[in-house]
């Protein structure tokens, strides 16, 4: 076949854009876990991570640049290099939030907390956390078939996200915990939800890249067959 | 129905016609100073439908139906051999000049169907004028080049203003205003197709076509070329068969891709659409195949 180092260029992007995610990935998972323990040591392994992404995010962003220069791309090639620019700032971007919780915990992680709210942050840390996995997901395996699913689990986010501002409106009897804390857990709720929504935009841009259609079109496309199919 | 020219013929360069004088051609000379008059007359476009070319018993192209906008660019593109020039010369009947070569369907410029029997060829190739890959200037002055066809069409106008208007038109008029009697073998290459250009522009067609008018240039001759064109669809209705799909990126508001499925077959309009559509999410695998260069 034709332009096999072209090909071989473009395989290559896409590999250092899933690299770059399963990198962010893990920091998740200990932010995840630090946020749970409210432990200030794990929180602070992550600190500094934030730089790396950036820098790992620009050259992906250069080697954009040169192949557009270079290749000309067209079609499925720009649909794909339009959208490894686009799903790598998405990455960075969850990385710098990351970072952003890391080190709100390692701040307050000597602070009272709220049971009710600590409880609520760490299930909306899950579950941002699986949906920026599943995004990532998505977009290495090009399983557009999955990322219909991803806008369903961002309403339990949403969901989360109202009930975790609610406590901080309004803490219990107890007081809700150290002020300094409940400052922090706010910007926390604000950072997660934030991540779960870089999940879903990896997903509908996967679905743009496959198909050459947004993602709104094209889920809209997806249902009405839906309901075509349950009517015969 | 089988459009074979029944009357000889030779071939028509540019849509210029030198087989006929003026006087036989009234209505082509009233009509030509009626478009002088007035530059804003409505520019056609062209419908065909089902259309078929042929080589003998070979079919070349088959069942094309096509809407071709007016004033925009169409540009077609497509591998070697699979009916995108031949296609395009059915579009002004130059196909049906080599001998036992015809075309089936329905061309239409406007509501006229050029094809009809009552239809003179000749004067279809003046409405429809034709650029071709390798320049082809007359052994004339270049201010002859632009005036002969115009003249021989019973121009009657003030025919230095006609060669000015149709050299400034295909963006040459700068570069040559100070040397108008000097031979247009003179110019460089990309001079010499922009010469053709105001020669084709002189005889005020409504449809121009153009078949890899920019593949012998240089790309700075063949940047001039792509500024002309987008100037000239304001005025005129252009398609162009291109082998450089960058071009056709960069120029068209249409593409049609042109594909042969196996071997032997005639040449299909593949797909037609959108330009933007076309080089960014094609319908057809074989389209994103060719224009992402994946083909073969």
């Amino acid at each position: 076949m034709p332009r096999e180092t072209f090909q071989k260029e473009l395989d290559r992007l896409v590999e250092d854009v899933v690299e770059l995610g399963r990198e962010v990935e893990t920091c998740l998972v200990t932010m995840v876990e630090a946020l749970q323990a409210q432990d200030a040591e794990i929180a602070k392994k992550q600190i500094g991570v934030d730089s790396r992404y950036k820098e790992r995010g620009t050259e992906i962003d250069e080697e954009c640049m040169v192949l557009q220069a270079r290749q000309a791309p067209v079609a499925r090639d720009l649909r794909l290099i339009y959208t490894v620019q686009v799903v790598t700032n998405h990455l960075v971007r969850s990385g710098t939030l990351c970072e952003h919780i890391c080190h709100a915990v390692a701040e307050t992680a000597e602070s009272d907390r709220d049971p009710d709210l600590a409880a609520t942050l760490s299930e909306m840390a899950r579950a941002a956390n699986g949906l920026f996995r599943e995004g990532l997901d998505v977009f290495e395996q090009r399983d557009i078939d999955r990322a219909r699913d991803l806008e369903a689990a961002d309403d339990k986010v949403d969901l989360l996200y109202s009930e975790a501002m609610n406590l901080i409106v309004n803490p219990g009897k107890e007081g809700g915990g150290a002020p300094e804390w409940r400052t922090r857990a706010a910007l926390i709720v604000h950072y997660l939800e934030r991540i779960a929504d870089h999940g879903v935009d990896v997903g509908g841009r996967t679905v743009f890249l496959v198909t050459g259609e947004r993602m709104e079109s094209a889920m809209r496309q997806y249902r009405d067959r839906r309901v075509d199919l349950d009517e015969d | 129905m089988d459009h074979r020219e029944t009357k000889e013929e030779g071939l028509s360069l540019s849509g210029i016609s030198g087989e006929r004088p003026s006087e036989e051609r009234p209505e082509a000379r009233e009509r030509q100073e009626a478009r002088a008059s007035s530059k804003q007359d409505a520019v056609l476009g062209m419908k065909i439908e089902n259309l078929s070319a042929f080589y003998g018993s070979f079919k070349a192209v088959t069942d094309v139906s096509m809407d071709i906008q007016a004033n925009k660019v169409t540009a077609l593109i497509g591998p070697s051999g699979c009916g995108k020039s031949t296609y395009i010369r059915c579009l002004n009947r130059m196909h049906e000049v080599i001998p036992g070569a015809y075309a089936e369907g329905g061309v239409k410029l406007g509501d006229q169907d050029i094809y009809a029997k009552n239809t003179d060829p000749v004067t279809i190739r003046r409405r429809i004028g034709m650029v071709f890959q390798k320049p082809n200037p007359f052994s004339k002055s270049i201010y002859e080049n632009v005036a002969w066809g115009a003249r021989i069409n019973g121009y009657k106008g003030d025919m230095d203003e006609l060669v000015e208007r149709s050299l400034k038109r295909a963006a040459l008029w700068d570069e040559v205003k100070d040397k108008l009697k000097k031979s247009g073998f003179d110019l460089s290459g990309g001079q010499q197709q922009r010469l053709v250009i105001a020669r084709t522009l002189a005889v005020e067609p409504e449809v121009i076509l153009m078949d890899e008018p920019a593949s012998a240039l240089d790309p700075v001759s063949t940047q001039k070329i792509e500024d002309t064109m987008a100037d000239l669809k304001k005025r005129y209705t252009v398609v162009i068969v291109t082998h450089n799909m960058q071009q056709a990126a960069r120029i068209s508001d249409y593409t049609g891709f042109f594909y042969i499925e196996h071997m032997g077959d005639p040449g299909r309009l593949w797909e037609f659409d959108e330009t933007d559509k076309i080089f960014s999410s094609p319908e057809r695998k074989e389209t994103e195949d060719y224009v992402t260069g994946r083909f073969g």
